[in-house]
């Protein structure tokens, strides 16, 4: 009897456990580095993997950097190039923080949150702190969240005459929309 | 310098700065053609992919990523992206998988596809990697369209 209720226990703080992680595969990450002389260096990846915490509020990401689809092919080529992304030696870009107003967010009730995340932000092979502002989707058990922010490309060590030159922005926006299942 | 010299030289330079501006101007604003336009470099099995992904993903890397490659397997998900879908071909097993992005002319494909159907898709392999989020190792694919 003791055993049946000890299994049962787990089982149900397993179950508690997994339904405070949300996660997708399926996370999209725009770059948007145009400036007024150029408007080709921007892209979108559509297969960043992505998970919230409900509980604690942690959130993490990860995209894959030659996942970043440009119009241009050439733009694309130069993005992965080791005078800027080198995705051949830094193949992941990775996001690990908290929701840091998480009092502020029900996500038992259904509404519209603003959220703030802090966190650090891996590009380049270099951490910096980084942060972020945005909302929080709740509609029953969907939870949806959309942030922007901006990074200073120096700051990840990514330098060329193309930004020196003001044909691409020193600090690119970036945009998050996620639906965490 | 006679006239029939100067007027050949600087109709020279002229042709030169009309054929480099061409070239700057087709570079510049030239497009990523239509998937279904390029024949793929390899064609494989999902599974046979996320195997050697498992396997080596450095090696798999070198070999698969930027390049055009037809997958079959089995849909194990549809997920929404943004306002959009993806496609994962998944081992069931290990959790880990392969997921396409439809090129923007193909996203009418991608919202035929349902879960359980086998089929094959094209498209640029982005690499893989593993997760730490999910402990599993996945495959990215961009600009895909679907093998009717």
């Amino acid at each position: 009897m003791k055993k049946t209720t000890l299994i049962l226990a787990l089982v149900f703080a397993g179950s508690a456990l997994f339904a405070q992680k949300k996660t997708t595969t399926s996370a999209t990450v725009n770059f948007d580095a145009t400036t007024n002389l150029d408007a080709l260096p921007k892209a979108e990846n559509k297969t960043v993997v992505a998970a919230l915490n409900t509980k604690t509020g942690a959130i993490a990401f990860e995209a894959i950097v030659k996942s970043f689809s440009f119009a241009n092919p050439m733009m694309q080529e130069h993005f992965n190039s080791d005078k800027w992304l080198d995705s051949d030696k830094f193949p992941t870009s990775t996001f690990k923080g908290k929701i840091t107003n998480l009092s502020t967010v029900d996500f038992s009730k259904d509404g519209t949150y603003p959220a703030e995340v802090a966190g650090d932000l891996m590009i380049h092979g270099i951490t910096k702190p980084a942060s972020a502002k945005g909302s929080v989707i709740v509609n029953g058990k969907a939870i949806s969240a959309t942030a922007d922010f901006t990074i200073k490309l120096a700051e990840y060590g990514i330098t060329s005459k193309a930004i020196e030159g003001g044909k691409v922005t020193k600090e690119p926006k970036i945009t998050v929309a996620v639906d965490f299942k | 310098m006679n006239i029939k010299r100067k007027r050949i030289i600087f109709t020279s330079v002229f042709i030169l700065i009309v054929l480099s501006a061409v070239t700057i101007w087709y570079i510049f604003t030239v497009k990523f053609e239509d998937i279904n336009d390029q024949k793929p470099d390899y064609s494989i099995k999902a599974l046979d992919l996320i195997k050697e992904f498992t396997k080596s993903d450095s090696l798999a890397n070198k070999k698969y990523a930027e390049k055009i490659v037809a997958v079959t397997g089995v849909v194990t998900e549809i997920e929404p992206a943004d306002s959009t879908i993806n496609i994962k071909l998944g081992d069931t097993i290990t959790g880990s998988y392969v997921i396409f992005a439809f090129q923007k002319q193909h996203l009418k494909e991608a919202t035929a596809i349902k879960k359980g159907d086998s089929i094959s898709i094209k498209g640029s392999c982005s690499g893989g990697a593993y997760s730490e989020i999910l402990e599993t190792e996945f495959i990215t694919f961009k600009r895909c369209a679907l093998i009717k």
